[in-house]
């Protein structure tokens, strides 16, 4: 479906500008000083400090991601986490309280009254990003009790001897990171706790260096552009899988309440959340293309699936085309036009493209062909595919360029007859081309294939000398596959790469969050714990979270 | 509602105590009117009592006015809050632990399927899990046993191929197309299979013979197994060739790209770090002044603006820079071209239905791909711990278990109930002769009518060997949007100390006759006083609680504060959009001292104030009482 247009792509985008860097860096020895000024004097700035907490004992660190939803528990070393335990109203009850398991699974059951849909899914999220909404003490509570329970019933280690890494978004609210750092640091005894981002480490999950890491997460989606390990762009919509499931449950309300009286039931859910969430996990699927064919023979089968009146004893036949609606409706927004929507919702396909395109063309070039969706909403079966085509339909349609209407027709129309006029100033109209004229569809993928055999000789050369180090892929569109954050940051620990934001028990009961440095260019305590000491140990920073 | 009525929870007197976080502390200093955003939204409520939120800012903020009130409908309550007989008891601090003020420490593992304990350098290297044959079914999670194939025939000639299955819903690991070759160390045989197989092949087998197995089952009869078995052999074959074909996208299993991953970063990181400069700072950022070097020449050097900054910047290697993993082989796996639609395919597919698909509890432990039923794996055991819990200030041992899993002795066991009163709670009913006689003569705890005075018994019994001086004290009217009235009828009162049970009977019948009062017939006590103890035993005491159940808010009963146009439906959908409102909980905050024998305490021990080595101690704490269920209508 989508292999036309990347051929095309690839046509177009074919390494011009493949990364000087990658082939500079990697080229072979030559006669040299042996170190640079600045380069001494950092070694032996390191070298000279105490070497303080970096010979800790062997103790593997314990790696926890926590989202809204759910938190995910291991051992660092581990490709997969011990354990992935969700939130909801059961981990809130009281101690002896087991209603839990006397009404069977809960939110199965359905509802007395319709309910607001925020209110609905309230209960099932450890926290929400907008802090005035939350209460951090509540947080601060479940967040102790998930921790404890977790070590206790999973990990089976004695909770604060080792090291922590937590990998968090990296936009997360300050109330909310401190709740949690303090929370972490009062209860048990962490010697320290390493932050790391969660988008950085996905792409480290894949293998890859720069990525464009799609996050299907739960409140949102984002869209982050990592280049050379390093955030350099994030776009984030609320189409998540939020709104998923309540359009979900909507689906399912709707289908309980035979009357088809949609008016009433749009404003409430009436179906429990765990079953809501069970349909969701289980069928939810996407199209391949928004105009595909339901009726066709395979997708035009019923599924029977557990009524929504009754989800203990009776089964409901539903058409499977239906489980793709929600998915279409909330992340693809198919029946809303692109510029009725706010910047915040924009659906998948636009945040991938804007993003790319609010980058510098060789970053977008090589984030493109790197394309890595993590997150609940990447298991949606047929999503990917169906925003990395939709994407290239977007990029086939305009281009690079932000400008749309129809002015810009005319314009174009205007150029090209220009160009048909004079056939040699085209290398003039070259310059602009790359910044705003990459657009016109057809003129794209034919100017610069015209233009590429006026090869860069420098380029050549480079080429010809590193001819064992392979090109970089660039200016496809492709999707790598990530073991996810969790992995990500299993393997980074486990390699002893220490993370930039590593905070220590004692200087955070001090100042909290407040006692991190502003400083950007702090620092960097040294990656690997074994080898040499760590930097500056006095103070510490927040780097990405500050 | 969390127990059956009635019932009584102690809220540890840490939920006092917030999480101290010096951030906080700092911002609130500087301006306190920062903290206003964090404070929770306020919920909407219209009764007087809720005025007072139990959140740890506001506390903190209006700590002039420190006796707040326990609301137990906060939110935060449930994690404060505990059955008596779960808190434990710090003789050093003289205070009620909770399991969120202890430390644990791991005395030893053990599979709680086959009791064995596991020593400590094994239980990493097991993932937690048992590393014998105890396994749980991935389906249904009962216990799988160990089985021959041929065990549906009868003889028992214990040989042959093994599966695993499930008595409780038969599913046997044939139907996820695996034997065992021998009945021990199934774990190291699965392990080796799952391992082994190239992953696309063993998925894709697994996934054919589910979709038949489905159809019949194999333990059914034996001649279905021989069937299965071929016809498992010919879907293998055809399935076999296909991920071999290609080879742009040859799926990888998490646990294999993880490691090839790991592999090619770790040669990477090998190879960087030999250049000869060996900074090894610089390879993973640029905030280091040598990294950022290397990012200036990276533009200076190659390119005509070299020529700015001299040639000797030309002349300098690079180190070699760690590049993206690039193969199959490295751990890059690209997604495949086709997409998801096999598996949308087989969703909507008749043979998977909404069985085939796993559910949310059955992947939890799995693999993270696993999809539908055929990919999940009988799970080992997951081992279980025995802890030794220590009081999180001042490291006193409160509870130390035996080490052998089998033993249920504890060697140290400070439980909370040893040191503070058992509170239990009954409804007092009345004889027809009664003064009230229009009160039902038990009421039924969970209808409860509301605005109709209620009298309850509340029992605290004593376990120390010392007598007790309890206070009791309660608001006058309970938190949250039901109102209830609340009177303590008499609540100063002292319970005898937990002598020998011998005492009492020697003390005579009078003493006895009392003991037994309370069940041979409540008429004769007559009516609750106000400032007179119910009944009164050895070690405990009774008092009478008068309660007046409050209107559920909208409810037809409702008199003044409420809006009288609200018809029954509200009542509803009020009562369960604010799900337990209608639980009726009383806050007792109960306050108890004693002289207790300070020989053991050498800080008191010079200033003690009373004679003979004595000394007061106290202890204060919140308790709430679930009486009953308030019914919407009078």
């Amino acid at each position: 479906m989508a292999s036309d247009t990347q051929s095309m792509n690839a046509s177009k985008r074919n390494s011009a500008t493949s990364s000087l860097r990658h082939s500079q860096a990697t080229r072979p020895a030559s006669p040299h000083t042996p170190q640079q000024p600045i380069r001494s004097g950092s070694t032996s700035f390191a070298s000279n400090t105490s070497p303080s907490s970096s010979f800790r004992s062997e103790d593997d660190a314990i790696i926890f991601e926590i989202g809204a939803r759910s938190l995910r528990a291991g051992f660092e070393g581990n490709s997969t986490p011990a354990c992935v335990v969700g939130f909801g109203p059961e981990d809130s009850r009281r101690a002896g309280d087991y209603r839990g398991w006397i009404q069977g699974s809960t939110g199965a059951a359905r509802l007395p009254q319709p309910v607001d849909a925020e209110d609905w899914a309230r209960a099932y999220e450890l926290w929400r990003l907008d802090s005035r909404e939350v209460d951090l003490g509540l947080v601060e509570d479940k967040i102790e009790r998930a921790f404890r329970e977790t070590y206790n019933q999973f990990l089976l280690t004695d909770a604060g001897t080792t090291r922590l890494v937590l990998v968090v978004p990296s936009l997360m609210p300050h109330p909310l990171l401190s709740s949690l750092l303090s929370t972490l640091f009062s209860r048990w005894r962490f010697p320290s706790v390493t932050l790391l981002s969660s988008a950085t480490m996905s792409a480290t999950a894949a293998g890859l260096r720069s990525a464009l890491v799609v996050d299907v997460g739960w409140a949102e989606t984002t869209a982050t552009a990592i280049y050379e390990y390093r955030e350099i762009a994030t776009r984030r919509t609320t189409r998540s899988m939020k709104h998923l499931m309540q359009e979900t449950g909507r689906l399912l309300t709707g289908l309980g309440s035979n009357n088809q009286d949609n008016t009433e039931t749009n404003d409430g859910i009436s179906v429990g959340f765990g079953y809501c969430e069970e349909i969701s996990s289980r069928v939810a699927w996407c199209k391949s293309r928004s105009d595909e064919d339901t009726s066709s023979s395979k997708l035009n089968q019923t599924l029977s699936i557990p009524s929504p009146a009754n989800p203990e004893q009776e089964y409901m036949d539903v058409p499977f085309s239906r489980f793709a609606e929600p998915t279409e409706k909330v992340l693809f927004a198919s029946d809303i036009p692109e510029h009725e929507m706010d910047d915040e919702e924009k659906s998948l396909p636009l945040l991938v493209y804007n993003i790319l395109l609010s980058l510098p063309p060789d970053a977008r070039g090589t984030c493109m062909a790197r394309i890595t969706f993590v997150g609940g909403g990447s298991r949606i079966p047929g999503l990917r595919q169906r925003v990395l085509h939709e994407v290239s339909s977007i990029i086939d349609r305009h281009g690079w360029s932000p400008i749309r209407g129809k002015a810009l027709e005319r314009q174009r129309e205007r150029l090209e007859q220009l160009k048909l006029s004079s056939q040699r100033p085209s290398a003039q109209t070259e310059a602009p081309k790359n910044n705003e004229e990459g657009s016109s569809p057809d003129e794209g993928p034919s100017d610069p294939s015209k233009e590429v055999p006026e090869i860069d000789f420098v380029e050549q050369k480079l080429r010809r000398q590193n001819k064992d180090t392979p090109v970089p892929l660039q200016g496809v569109l492709r999707e790598v596959e990530s073991l996810g954050p969790w992995a990500g940051a299993s393997l980074t620990t486990s390699l002893k790469i220490r993370g930039m934001v590593e905070i220590e028990r004692e200087k955070f009961l001090q100042h909290g969050l407040a006692g991190a440095t502003r400083d950007i260019e702090h620092p960097v305590p040294d990656r690997r714990s074994g080898l040499r000491s760590g930097g500056d140990r006095s103070s510490w920073t927040l780097a990405g979270w500050a | 509602m969390s127990r059956p009525f009635p019932y009584t929870f102690i809220s540890c007197p840490c939920a006092d105590t917030p999480v101290p976080d010096p951030a906080r502390k700092r911002r609130s200093r500087e301006s306190p009117q920062k903290q206003s955003p964090q404070k929770p939204a306020p919920r909407p409520s219209t009764s007087e009592g809720e005025k007072k939120g139990t959140t740890a800012n506001e506390q903190r903020d209006e700590d002039d006015e420190d006796e707040q009130t326990f609301d137990p409908r906060s939110p935060r309550s449930d994690f404060s809050l505990y059955p008596p007989e779960q808190l434990l008891y710090c003789e050093e601090c003289h205070q009620i632990k909770c399991s969120r003020c202890i430390t644990e420490e791991i005395v030893s593992w053990y599979c709680p399927s086959c009791l064995f304990e596991t020593p400590s350098s094994m239980v990493r290297g097991d993932g937690n899990r048992c590393g014998r044959n105890c396994f749980n079914c991935p389906v249904c999670t009962a216990p799988l046993a160990v089985s021959t194939i041929e065990n549906a025939t009868g003889n028992g000639t214990q040989q042959g191929p093994w599966v695993l299955s499930c008595a409780y819903c038969l599913w046997t690991t044939l139907d996820i197309g695996i034997k065992f070759d021998k009945p021990t160390n199934i774990r190291s045989q699965l392990q080796k299979m799952t391992d082994a197989t190239p992953p696309a092949a063993f998925d894709r087998s697994r996934q054919a013979s589910r979709t038949l197995d489905s159809l019949k089952h194999p333990l059914s009869s034996s001649a279905s197994v021989e069937e299965h078995g071929n016809a498992r052999e010919r879907e293998r074959d055809i399935e076999h060739p296909a991920p071999k074909e290609d080879p742009t996208a040859p799926p990888m299993g998490a646990d294999a790209q993880f490691a090839a991953l790991k592999n090619f970063y770790r040669a990477q990181i090998a190879e960087t770090s030999n250049s000869p400069n060996d900074h090894l700072s610089s390879d993973f950022g640029f905030s280091s002044p040598g990294a950022l070097n290397r990012l200036m020449s990276l533009y200076t050097s190659s390119s005509r603006l070299g020529g700015l900054y001299g040639g000797n910047k030309k002349a300098k290697s690079k180190p070699p820079v760690m590049r993206e993993a690039l193969t199959a082989s490295e751990g890059l796996q690209i997604a495949p071209k086709n997409g998801e639609a096999d598996i949308i395919a087989r969703l909507a597919s008749p043979d998977c239905g909404w069985e085939g698909v796993a559910s949310l509890d059955q992947r939890k432990a799995q693999a993270p791909n696993a999809r539908f039923v055929g990919d999940l794996l009988p799970l080992p055991v997951l081992l279980r711990t025995k802890r030794a819990k220590r009081c999180k200030s001042c490291k006193h041992i409160l509870v130390k278990p035996e080490t052998k899993p089998q033993s249920t002795r504890f060697r140290i066991r400070l439980i909370a109930l040893s040191y503070i009163p058992l509170p239990t709670l009954c409804p007092l009913a009345f004889s027809s002769s009664s003064a009230l006689p229009s009160m039902a003569p038990t009421p039924d705890l969970d209808s409860l009518s509301p605005l109709r005075p209620i009298h309850v018994l509340l029992t605290l019994k004593n376990h120390m060997f010392d007598p007790v001086r309890i206070t009791l004290a309660t608001p006058p009217v309970t938190p949250g949007r039901v109102a209830t009235k609340v009177t303590v009828l008499s609540p100063q009162f002292e319970i005898g100390a937990n002598s020998d049970v011998w005492d009492e009977a020697l003390q005579g019948a009078s003493a006895t006759s009392s003991g037994d009062s309370k069940s041979a017939g409540l008429g004769q006590r007559g009516v609750p006083e106000a400032g007179k103890v119910w009944d009164k035993g050895r070690n405990w005491t009774t008092v009478v609680l008068e309660v007046v159940p409050g209107t559920l808010p909208g409810s037809s009963a409702e008199g003044g504060d409420g809006n009288p146009e609200t018809t029954d439906e509200d009542v509803v959908a009020v009562a369960a959009s604010r799900k337990d409102e209608d639980v009726l909980e009383i806050p007792v905050f109960v306050h108890m001292d004693w002289d207790a024998d300070a020989q053991l305490d050498q800080q008191n021990l010079g200033k003690a104030s009373k004679a003979d080595d004595k000394v007061t101690r106290e202890l204060a704490y919140w308790m709430v009482l679930g009486v009953g269920r308030i019914q919407a209508s009078l």
